[in-house]
C-alpha cells in the first residue's frame, strides 16, 4: 500500500505530530463530544473549546470504494481500497484500507486505525481489527 | 422546539403570486459546440454562448440588463463577462458558484430579480474548457489535491477526486437497500438510447446491459459507463418577463418553482451519506411553490454526473420510495418509450457535461417542443434538479410547457 506524500501546515501541526507517535487525534468538547480533526467546531454543539484527544484506534466499516487506475504502459490495473471509517469515538475519516479482500467487507468490518509514510508526514490508514 | 404548524401562514412567495405581467420565463437558449472543441477558453465559450441566447430571444444584447456568470473545473469565466460582451448598465451583476446546482440557483435568482424588478432580462451563463487533445477525461477530475494540510492529508490517503467519494456513497446505498450494478446500468443504458436521438450528444452508440457491465472499472462499484462525460464548452439562458417574453421570438417557458437544500457535514460523520440527498427538501418545496404535485410532472431532467445520483434523485424526489430505486430503474419506466420521460437528451453520461445546464438546457428545449426525435408527448410540467459537491448541494427547478403559460 503506497500512500502520497503530504506536508504539515498550522492548522495540521498539532495532529501530524501525533501521527508520527502513532495516535490519531479527534477533537473534543467540554461537554464530552468528539468531532473529526479538521472540525473548527464541535459538529454536535458547535463548542470552539476543542481540545485533542487520541482515539483508541478502533473503528467500523461505514463504506467502502476500490479505485483503479487507468490501464496503460503494459502494466496491469492496481487497486486501492478506500473506506469510510467510523471511530468508536463516533467521528468519520476516509482513508485506505490495507491488506483487505474486499469482496469480504461488510458493513460494521472491525478496523484499526494505522500510519504509513509517502515521503512526508505520517498517513493514517486502516487495517482490519484482530 | 417550534411547531411549524403553529406558524402563521407565509403568503405564497412564488411566481403564481406575482403580477402575471412580471412572472419569470425563460426567453432565451444559447449552446455552444460542445465536447471536445478545443483552443478556446472558457471566457470565449461563455461571450459566445450568451450571444446565442440574445440572438434565440431575437432580442439585442442591449436588451440584457442583468448577468450572472459560473465557472466549471478550469475557472475563467467571471463578471469580466460584461466587459467582453460590451454590456452597459447592468441593473444585476455576479459571479456564482455552488458546483453542479449553481445552474439552477442562478435561474432562481434571475426570476427573483424579474420578479421583483431588479431587472428584465437576465442572462446566466456556464462555461467551462477541461479537455485538451492530449489529456484524458480521468486527469482532469482525478487531480490529487496539493500537498499540504487537511486537504492534501485526504489526497495522500488516495482519496482522490469525486468518482471514489460517489463510489464510497452509492456502495452504502447498495449495502443498506440491495441496489445492484446491473440495477444503475439500466440507467447508462437508458440514457444512450436517448442520446442517439440527440443531435448534440457526444456518445450516440448504444449500448447494452452487458457492455455496461464489461466496461473498465473506475472506483468500484462504478464502470466506466456509470460515469459522466466530460465536455468544453459554454451555454446560457436568458430569464425575462412574460410580459417582455410576449414580444420575443421564442414560446416562453415559465419558471413555477424552485429551491435549493445545501445538507452540510461534508467529510463529517453523517448518517445521511449516500442514502438521502438535498433533493428530499428542495424537491418538495420546488413543486409546492409550482403549486403542483409529482403526478403532475411530464418530463424529469435529473442531473446524473453518475448513474447513482439519478437513481437518489429519483427516490427524494418520490418517484418510488426510499430504498427502491435499483427496481424501480430496472423496471423498464426508462428509455424511449418508457413510462418516465428521464433525462432525455441522454444527460450527462452520453449528451454533454455542462454542469447543471445539462439538465436544464434539455428541460427548456422539451419544454418548447423542440425535442425533435426525442420530444415528450406531454411537457406541460418540468422537473430539472441540479447537483454539487457529493451529494452535497442541490437545486431544483419547476418549469412549465405551452399550458402553464396561459
Amino acid at each position: 500500500m503506497t500512500v502520497g506524500p503530504v506536508d504539515r501546515d498550522q492548522a495540521t501541526a498539532e495532529f501530524f505530530d501525533a501521527a508520527a507517535r502513532g495516535q490519531f487525534l479527534l477533537r473534543r468538547c467540554p461537554r464530552g463530544h468528539h468531532s473529526e480533526p479538521a472540525a473548527a467546531q464541535c459538529t454536535a454543539c458547535a463548542s470552539t473549546e476543542l481540545a485533542w484527544v487520541p482515539a483508541a484506534g478502533g473503528a467500523s466499516l461505514v463504506s467502502w470504494a476500490v479505485a483503479w487506475s487507468k490501464p496503460g504502459h503494459g502494466s496491469d490495473q492496481a487497486a486501492t481500497v478506500l473506506v469510510i471509517a467510523e471511530f468508536d469515538e463516533g467521528p468519520w475519516w476516509w482513508s485506505c484500507l490495507d491488506g483487505a479482500d474486499p469482496a469480504r467487507l461488510a458493513v460494521g468490518t472491525r478496523l484499526k486505525v494505522a500510519f504509513r509514510n509517502g515521503g512526508g508526514e505520517a498517513v493514517p490508514v486502516f487495517e482490519l481489527a484482530g | 422546539m417550534t411547531d411549524s404548524s403553529e406558524l402563521p401562514a407565509l403568503p405564497d412567495s412564488g411566481p403564481r403570486a406575482v403580477r402575471p405581467g412580471r412572472r419569470p420565463v425563460i426567453a432565451g437558449l444559447g449552446m455552444t459546440e460542445l465536447g471536445k472543441v478545443y483552443g478556446r477558453t472558457p471566457a470565449q465559450f461563455a461571450g459566445e454562448a450568451v450571444r446565442l441566447a440574445v440572438a434565440d430571444a431575437g432580442v439585442t444584447m442591449a436588451d440584457v440588463d442583468g448577468l450572472l456568470t459560473s465557472s466549471g473545473v478550469t475557472g475563467g469565466v467571471s463578471v469580466d463577462l460584461q466587459r467582453e460582451l460590451g454590456l452597459t448598465d447592468l441593473r444585476l451583476l455576479t459571479h456564482m458558484q455552488a458546483y453542479g446546482s449553481t445552474a439552477g440557483s442562478m435561474l432562481a435568482y434571475a426570476s427573483l430579480a424579474v420578479q421583483s424588478g431588479l431587472a428584465s432580462v437576465v442572462a446566466c451563463v456556464f462555461a467551462d474548457s477541461p479537455l485538451r487533445p492530449e489529456r484524458g477525461s480521468g486527469a482532469i477530475y482525478g487531480t490529487r489535491h496539493a500537498g499540504s494540510g487537511w486537504w492534501g492529508l485526504l489526497g495522500a490517503s488516495g482519496v482522490v477526486g469525486a468518482n471514489p467519494m460517489y463510489a464510497l456513497a452509492a456502495r452504502r446505498h447498495m449495502e443498506r437497500y440491495g441496489t445492484t450494478s446491473e440495477q444503475l446500468g439500466h440507467i447508462a443504458v437508458a440514457q444512450r438510447a436517448w442520446a442517439a436521438l440527440n443531435p448534440a450528444a457526444q456518445m450516440r452508440e448504444p449500448i447494452t446491459l452487458a457492455d455496461h457491465q464489461a466496461s473498465r472499472w473506475i472506483a468500484e462499484p462504478f464502470h466506466l459507463l456509470d460515469c459522466c462525460l466530460v465536455s468544453n464548452g459554454g451555454i446560457a439562458v436568458l430569464v425575462t418577463s412574460a410580459e417582455r417574453a410576449a414580444a420575443m421570438a421564442q414560446p416562453p417557458v415559465p419558471v413555477l418553482g424552485w429551491a435549493q437544500c445545501h445538507p452540510g457535514r461534508y467529510l463529517r460523520r453523517n448518517p445521511d451519506f449516500g442514502l438521502v440527498s438535498g433533493a428530499a427538501i428542495a424537491g418538495q418545496a420546488a413543486l409546492a411553490m409550482a403549486g403542483v404535485g409529482l403526478a403532475d410532472v411530464d418530463v424529469a431532467e435529473l442531473y446524473d454526473c453518475y448513474t447513482f445520483t439519478v437513481l437518489i434523485t429519483l427516490e427524494d424526489y418520490g418517484f418510488c420510495p426510499k430504498g427502491e430505486g435499483g427496481p424501480f430503474v430496472a423496471s423498464g419506466v426508462l428509455g424511449p418509450g418508457g413510462k418516465l420521460m428521464l433525462n432525455t437528451g441522454g444527460g450527462q453520461l452520453s449528451g454533454y457535461y455542462m454542469w447543471g445546464m445539462t439538465p436544464l438546457s434539455e428541460a427548456i428545449i422539451q419544454a418548447r417542443g423542440h425535442g425533435g426525435d426525442r420530444q415528450a408527448a406531454a411537457h406541460d410540467i418540468i422537473l430539472v434538479s441540479g447537483n454539487g459537491g457529493v451529494l452535497d448541494h442541490h437545486a431544483t427547478l419547476v418549469l412549465g410547457g405551452q399550458a402553464a403559460g396561459q
